[in-house]
């Protein structure tokens, strides 16, 4: 037992860093509901950073670490699937990656897009590539990722030989790792805005009122990190789906009070913070949301 | 990362659970819910503790020098797990081995590691500590009890109370004033419980027998060379003593195998069938493991030798989370279990409110989480 990252994972985070870093820097004064960078994306794919897992010595576990780290960036980029599960996949499957449950194909897709590769999970896993057909956008939505409705699937898919219960537990694992990350920035904007904000004389967050609700958000968001973390290293049903609950619940319960915690600046889009938040909503509803994994999780432990 | 155990890791969990096994009254879990500091599991304990340290098991995880067998953090780590699931076989002790050992060996003088070291290695001494005032609780370094330096002795004066373990321990590990300055005026003094002056109360409890207490000191004399660590030192010295304390009981480890056994018994019930009941078991299983891994993540930094900072208090808060969720869930689907149907549940029900209040409240830790970890503007004060 050792929590603490190798030398590897140092290096690369490290890495990873200088090539977000300019990224993590730009204006996000007004950036709309989604920011989006083609050169990150491009950036990532080059650098390698969503192939680590394909390296046995570096695996899952470094994948996750490299899915968080990029969460926290204010763009949103689409890593989490194509750095964790697509390794199981591994027949030549891009990196621009959507995922959706058979029977809820008319979800908003996250990174859907012309030319994308979507994966549709049922009693077995499949997937085809998106044409404008498949695809109608949808710029008005209220989430902070770029997404698109599927108006259909088509009957002739690739079929993929893993089983759909090893599929669902990666994809836990993705969401989880990427929820950790988006739950790190969004406290960390918010304890920011609330250190500089003053009010009747003080810093908004010198009162307790505040303060133990966003000490209370650290330890979810702790929580979130250590299990999609373990769930990752593991590769383990129960721990990924324990991740992917407590990801969820943590999310539901620390979204509504971070805005709230802005006040009248928590509902513009001046602030920052929707672009992390709003990225969590769209997390919440995944697989079925905190029921189902929940439930998965009680299966996976329990029987 | 490195989430798995090595061989030897697992072989030593296995060697402990097989001790427990083989060494614990059939009876165990009903008289288990005698408490930690009830006069029949302080009696066991004895004998327990005893066995324990035949094996080298009690303090595994001293330095060589002094008894122990130099094991790392790891080790600490798994015995207190495993003795906090089997309900603490070694009652008060665990305390001696936890933080009283280790401060004794880090502050002691010589003649007070000969006194007090030999006793806790071979498992017959009990601590309690005189931390906790009427006025002041959470609020420690308000405390009042005032030791004045009369020649060679100190005399005493003052009021402990909450103290666990006080009715029966030998020994009280005594946070006094000795100068009006805050914090840097707390001393230390190590002082035997027979020490004229002494008196203490019972106090009736929630959380079991003989557990909690009053303690009084009426002109109580102690020899100078009592005092423990320097005058002044005592702030320095439980901040350290704390972070071991409050690392010490595992008690997400207990509260999920107590969910595990509830899950257990409604499968046998028959009442393992609803969705809603699964999803709440899962919540609290969640919160369980998030406890546990945050508290790893807290172990890597000590087994790395470096100092354990501020996010020890999110891993606690953490364990007080998951110690609630698992409590409501038996409650809400077994509460025949706080009659007597289910000791082992009864047993983690009454000792699971204590996870927010003892050593150090569930706020506390928050507020160092919001100063240390978050880095927020400090409450005026």
């Amino acid at each position: 037992m050792d929590l603490s990252l190798n030398s590897d994972q140092i290096a690369i985070l490290d890495a990873l860093d200088s090539l977000s870093k300019p990224y993590a820097a730009v204006s996000l004064h007004e950036t709309g509901f989604v920011l989006t960078d083609a050169g990150l994306d491009h950036a990532l794919v080059e650098g390698g950073f969503l192939d680590v897992a394909f390296d046995p010595d570096l695996g899952i576990g470094t994948a996750a670490i490299i899915v968080e780290r990029l969460a926290r960036l204010p763009q949103a980029t689409e890593a989490a699937f194509s750095a964790i599960v697509r390794p199981l996949l591994n027949d030549g499957v891009g990196t621009r990656l959507c995922i959706v449950e058979e029977g809820k194909t008319g979800r908003p897709l996250r990174f859907l897009a012309e030319g994308a590769t979507v994966v549709v999970v049922g009693d077995r896993v499949t997937s085809f590539t998106a044409s404008a057909d498949h695809v109608r956008p949808e710029p008005e939505a209220l989430f902070g990722y770029p997404v698109a409705t599927l108006l259909s699937v088509p009957t002739e898919r690739q079929a993929h030989d893993v089983s759909p219960e090893e599929f669902r537990t990666r994809w836990r694992i993705a969401f989880a790792a990427e929820a950790a990350g988006l739950l790190a920035a969004a406290l960390e904007s918010v304890c920011t805005y609330t250190a500089e904000r003053h009010q009747f004389g003080r810093p908004l967050a010198s009162f307790q009122g505040m303060r133990h609700r966003l000490a209370e958000a650290q330890v979810r968001t702790n929580g979130v990190y250590w299990l999609a973390m373990k769930a990752a290293a593991t590769l383990d049903p129960s721990d990924a789906a324990m991740a992917a609950f407590h990801a969820q619940e943590s999310a539901r319960v620390v979204v509504y009070d971070f805005h709230q915690f802005l006040g009248g600046m928590g509902m513009t889009l001046e602030h920052p913070l929707h672009l992390w938040t709003y990225r969590l909503k769209l997390l919440t509803g995944e697989l079925g949301g905190r029921g189902a994994n929940a439930l998965a999780a009680a299966e996976a432990l329990w029987g | 990362m490195d989430f798995t155990w090595t061989e030897e890791e697992k072989a030593f969990r296995q060697r402990l659970k097989d001790f427990l096994a083989q060494t614990l009254p059939d009876d165990w879990e009903r008289f288990s819910q005698h408490g930690p500091a009830s006069p029949a599991l302080t009696e066991y304990a004895e004998t327990f503790c005893g066995q324990l340290a035949a094996e080298d098991l009690l303090t595994p995880h001293w330095p060589k020098e002094i008894g122990g067998q130099g094991l790392d953090p790891w080790h600490q780590t798994i015995l207190a797990e495993e003795m906090w699931i089997a309900g603490e076989p070694r009652g008060g002790q665990y305390m001696n081995v936890n933080w009283i050992g280790p401060t004794l060996i880090k502050y002691g003088t010589k003649a007070q590691q000969e006194r007090y070291l030999p006793p806790i290695a071979e498992g017959r001494a009990l601590w309690c500590q005189g931390f906790s005032e009427p006025g002041s609780g959470s609020d420690l370094a308000s405390l009042r009890t005032r030791a004045v330096l009369e020649g060679d002795h100190y005399r005493v004066n003052g009021q402990k109370i909450w103290t666990s373990y006080a009715g029966l321990a030998d020994t009280m590990f005594l946070l006094c004033r000795t100068s009006e300055e805050r914090k840097g005026g707390i001393s230390i003094l190590l002082v035997p419980m027979d020490t004229p002056g002494i008196t203490v109360r019972q106090i009736p409890s929630l959380i079991g027998e003989g557990d909690i207490h009053e303690v009084f000191f009426d002109d109580m004399l102690v020899p100078a060379t009592a005092l423990f660590g320097g005058e002044g030192q005592a702030w320095e010295i439980i901040a350290y003593s704390l972070v071991n304390e409050r690392l010490g009981i595992p008690r997400y480890s207990l509260a999920r195998a107590a969910l595990d056994r509830a899950v257990s018994v409604l499968k046998a019930q028959g009442g393992w069938t609803s969705e809603a009941v699964k999803i709440e078991a899962a919540h609290a299983a969640s919160l369980c493991e998030a406890a546990r891994t945050a508290s790893y993540a807290i172990v890597t930094q000590r087994a790395q030798g470096l100092q354990v900072g501020p996010e020890s208090s999110s891993a606690r808060f953490a364990t007080v989370m998951a110690e609630r969720r698992v409590a409501e869930f038996v409650v809400e689907n077994l509460p025949e279990a706080l009659v007597d149907a289910h000791p082992y549940l009864k047993m983690h029900h009454q000792r699971g409110i204590v996870a927010g209040i003892a050593a150090g409240a569930a706020e506390i830790q928050l507020n160092i989480i919001g100063n240390d970890v978050l880095k927020l503007p400090r409450e005026p004060r």
